[in-house]
């Protein structure tokens, strides 16, 4: 067992683990962070998708030791007391989550494309969350909660796209 | 000095804690969750009358916050993981199965065979499937043993201990030729054809007779797999009453219930099966999996027993869709209008019928289409075969049939020179129709149906 | 060279268990204040039969979406329910609990008769008022009824009541008889992409009209349809459980095991027929199953209407639609030839 510090959502967090635990695991089971879900556990669908630095990780394959000392960020961590995130409004007012077990990983996917600041389009909304699977949605609800939350975030636009245009 | 004799005791107290928590294995911090204070109601939830509104999902606010808590985000005191030993032989007797090395396993608290059970069979139509082959395996995820342990690692562990004898029987994966009198029975029936459903409506032979153009195809669909986000899940735990409460992905609980009362010959008001909470069904969730089996562990090991399938178990050991072998023979009039329509639907029907029977019959009814045929003849069977069984999934056989009736339609048009949608306008179901079953159609739609997705696609118009 | 093509998919499909019984109960309680609180044995699986339930019970009672409370999915605590499961739920489970309401809804008829000096059967609920049929005028909030009927009649407004769609058995040799109380209907058109060099097929557009009765929610409807045709997608182009000699499976996970994912998705445009079916709760009837029917046929149809193709055995993968276009083109090869001397 090794003892192994994480900075989650701002708070640092210590839990005495096995040294082959993955992050996701510590998360869930050590840290009762449960939003960071198992879907496979090999990283084929994202369900687990945190930030760690920045960037949307999925959780299952990176060892809680790696993540020691990194920014870690989850679902957990968006809403506060004063503010309902953004991303959290805009997927609630569409009805972009049924079943709701894509979502936290969805979520975070889509705030780790937001925050790199770079102007989007509706096919790199669609490219940046092709590791986050979902059974219930067929995608479309999800992309438009994503376009309203990336427009009432930054003020942009993203452009119209027409997949039917020759 | 006071802190100092207050720090020592602090930090005994937290030292026992650590120990007893191995034991435990709950999280070392307390759940805190955090969300705004004033959100505020969507004003179509207020809006009256209700029917008709955009009205926001107060769960969908809660996935999105993440604080949605599935089964496997649930922890109780005590409570144990428990994994499932999968066959990994397609048809086997099983000889013998030694538990002794599994149970020596560090964290091991019991494990659990199929005989352990007051009745190992069930199933929604036919009770063929048990919750842990005792006898024969017939599929290659069929469960064997289970273990229930203080982690899951563990319980993955002792899985790999499990000795299983087995004697191979002769395989048969193709359902046509299961069908065959002298193909091995894998249910010890007369025929491994376990269901039939006909409709028999007119004359087909005379219709034939009468058609200009008579068209025959046969169409073929694969296994496919729910694949719900949320793996099948469940805990079990008792109380001194000898009530056990069950957590579970089910989405039939009442139907749940009879059957944990039927294999574990309980009075149905000592179980209880909450279900509030899952993460897709799509018809792979609806029978009993490891219920009865957490069920029984929890109530050998005084503790809550908790078992989630693996990625893995979803795919090998879950319900998928049957896929349909379908002959369709049908007869035209020039004009474009079907004088007569036969089909034969041969259902790979996996290794236990679980809904399979209720699958057959509503294709057996959907196969002819939303179209007015006066004479028509559906033959359909449930065929055994040893691989993954199949169950319900979101359409119950009308997704192939479909699939068949339509490709049919378009190649049937596009010998006659006739537009696929006036094709299908020329025959489309309208208020008063009578169904394949002669049964009276109202609120009937079809053409409304066609005319408004083909116009809203600008079919008309539409140039390549 | 990329083809294209469109392809249209018709179907119809029941709602309900074929013949047998498969009943809901439901418990709707009216709260001292006017709100309620709904039991429903039903099980949520993410499609949001919850919200839909509980707009079908605040509209019989008068009152607004979120003033009812639904509480679900406990054997111990709901009433029976057949399962979420052959997209029954709006339909049979909705109409257990227009039935359960209209019995609590009753009681406050029964209490408000006497301050309104009109007889029950004058009185209808909307807008959160209890009023007198054709002379709103005369009207009570719900509130003050429903506080009269529990703490001054000492009756509290609980209702229940079950529902089972009425159906006739099948003969065992013809088949005929009436399986289902109703059917839905519907059509999606597909526009693909198919590139005849690799085989394949990008569905780039997709028109899907889907009757279901009255649509309670179309929000939620639109999110069905949308899930039904990503399933429908994945079993025309992509999904296979591949097994090897020995019945073993070969993708058991999701890495080889190809389901959609956004970049597979097209640009779906949604139309709800209008309909309304009188044996149904306002008129409505269910859509969970039939978004996920139409589609393969839809887009197999385009296939052919892109490269001349015929698909007989779904799925429709790369390598079979290269394979079928290389054998088109070899056949018209064939004819092409002058006949051998």
């Amino acid at each position: 067992m090794t003892d192994i510090t994480l900075i989650v959502n701002g708070e640092e967090k210590t839990a005495s683990v096995p040294p082959e635990t993955t992050l996701l695991k510590m998360l869930r089971e050590d840290l009762n962070y449960t939003g960071a879900k198992l879907g496979c556990d090999v990283g084929d669908c994202g369900a687990c998708t945190v930030l760690v630095d920045g960037m949307a990780v999925n959780a299952c394959l990176m060892l809680a030791g790696q993540a020691e000392g990194k920014k870690i960020e989850t679902i957990e961590g968006l809403s506060t007391l004063e503010e309902y995130h953004p991303i959290q409004k805009a997927f609630e007012d569409v009805a972009a989550l049924q079943c709701g077990f894509c979502g936290p990983g969805m979520i975070m996917s889509t705030k780790a494309l937001i925050d790199q600041g770079e102007d989007l389009t509706k096919q790199e909304i669609k490219d940046a969350l092709s590791g986050n699977l979902c059974r219930c949605t067929g995608y479309t609800k999800i992309i438009e909660g994503v376009i309203d939350a990336y427009e009432e975030i930054t003020g942009k636009k993203v452009p119209e796209e027409n997949p039917r245009a020759a | 000095m006071v802190d100092d004799v207050k720090t020592k005791e602090k930090e005994v107290t937290l030292e026992s804690l650590r120990k007893a928590d191995d034991n435990l294995r709950l999280p070392t911090v307390p759940e805190r969750t955090l969300f705004p204070k004033e959100i505020g109601i969507a004003a179509a939830r207020e809006q009256t009358p209700a029917v008709g509104q955009r009205a926001t999902r107060p769960d969908g606010r809660l996935h999105g916050l993440g604080q949605t808590k599935y089964i496997d985000d649930m922890f109780f005191p005590g409570m144990l993981h428990a994994k499932v030993k999968r066959a990994g032989i397609a048809h086997a007797k099983i000889k013998s199965i030694d538990v002794s090395e599994a149970e020596k396993m560090p964290g091991v608290m019991a494990t659990l065979i199929g005989s352990e059970f007051p009745v190992n069979s069930f199933g929604p139509s036919l009770q063929d499937q048990p919750l842990l082959a005792d006898d024969i395996v017939r599929h290659a995820g069929d469960g064997v043993a289970a273990v229930a342990a203080v982690t899951e690692q563990q319980a993955l562990d002792a899985l790999e201990k499990i000795k299983v004898e087995y004697e191979e029987l002769p395989n048969v994966f193709d359902p046509l030729e299961a069908m065959r009198d002298d193909a091995y029975k894998i249910h010890n029936n007369e025929s491994n054809i376990y269901a039939s459903k006909t409709i028999k409506k007119g004359d087909v032979e005379q219709g034939f007779a009468d058609s200009d153009f008579i068209f025959e195809k046969t169409f073929t669909t694969q296994m496919v797999e729910h694949v719900p986000l949320e793996p099948h899940a469940s805990i079990a735990e008792w109380d001194a009453n000898g009530r056990v409460t069950v957590h579970s992905s089910l989405g039939r609980i009442t139907l749940g219930r009879a059957d944990i009362s039927r294999v574990l010959e309980l009075p149905i008001n000592r179980i209880r099966i909450i279900a509030t909470i899952v993460g897709g069904n799509f018809g792979g969730k609806n029978e009993i999996t490891t219920e009865p089996i957490v069920a029984l562990l929890a109530k050998k090991t005084g503790r809550p027993v908790k078992c989630v399938y693996t990625r893995e178990d979803e795919f090998i050991s879950s319900t998928t869709r049957h896929p349909f072998v379908m002959e369709y023979k049908t007869g035209m009039s020039k004009e474009g209008k079907i004088m007569a329509r036969k089909v034969r639907l041969v259902c790979d029907g996996g290794a236990y019928c679980s809904w399979s029977e209720t699958t057959l019959g509503k294709a057996c009814i959907l196969s002819a289409g939303p179209y007015n045929i006066s004479n028509l003849h559906v033959d359909a069977y449930a065929v055994y075969t040893t691989k993954t069984m199949t169950g319900a999934m979101r359409g119950f056989g009308a997704p192939q049939v479909c699939f068949a009736y339509e490709s049919h339609m378009d190649d049937m048009a596009a010998a006659l020179g006739i537009e696929p949608l006036e094709i299908r306008l020329m025959n489309a179901f309208h208020e008063g129709s009578a169904s394949p079953t002669g049964q009276v159609l109202e609120a009937v739609v079809v053409e409304d149906s066609l005319i408004m997705a083909s116009e809203r696609f600008g079919w008309k118009e539409w140039q390549k | 060279m990329i083809h294209r093509g469109k392809g249209i998919g018709c179907m119809w499909y029941p709602i309900g268990f074929t013949v047998l019984a498969n009943p809901s109960a439901a418990t709707v309680k009216i709260n001292e204040d006017g709100t309620a609180t709904l039991l429903t044995g039903t099980v949520e699986t993410g499609q949001g039969s919850l919200t839909v339930l509980g707009q079908i019970a605040a509209e019989e009672l008068g009152v607004a979406t979120d003033d009812v409370h639904v509480v679900s999915a406990d054997t111990d605590t709901t009433p029976m329910d057949t399962g979420a499961i052959a997209s029954r739920t709006t339909y049979v489970t909705g109409n257990a609990i227009k039935l359960a309401a209209e019995n609590a809804k009753q009681i406050l008829f029964e209490v408000a008769a006497p301050m309104l000096d009109v007889r029950p059967d004058q009185l209808e609920a909307v807008d959160r008022k209890i009023q007198v049929k054709y002379f709103p005028q005369r009207c009570l909030p719900i509130a003050d009824v429903a506080l009269q009927a529990q703490f001054v009649m000492g009756r509290p407004a609980i209702g229940s009541a079950s529902y089972n769609p009425p159906t006739v058995g099948m003969d065992p040799e013809t088949g005929q008889g009436k399986p289902f109380s109703t059917y839905v209907y519907a059509t999606q058109c597909a526009e693909v992409e198919v590139d005849d060099e690799t085989g394949e097929v990008d569905v780039l557009y997709m028109s899907a009209a889907h009757d279901c009765g009255t649509a309670i929610n179309p929000m939620l409807v639109e999110g069905q349809i949308e899930g039904g045709i990503s399933m429908g997608i994945g079993f025309a182009l992509q999904e296979e459980m591949l097994f090897d000699d020995n019945g073993l499976q070969r993708n058991p996970n999701l890495t080889n095991y190809i389901m959609p994912t956004s970049l597979d998705m097209p640009e779906i445009d949604v139309d709800i027929v209008e309909n309304f079916d009188p044996t149904g709760p306002f008129g409505a009837k269910g859509v969970g199953e039939p978004t996920a029917v139409p589609t393969a046929a839809a887009i197999c149809n385009a296939i052919f209407d892109a490269v001349g193709i015929r698909i007989t055995s779904l799925p429709a993968t790369a390598e079979k639609v290269l394979k079928a276009i290389k054998e088109k083109q070899f056949g018209e090869e064939q004819k092409a030839l002058p006949a051998a001397e």
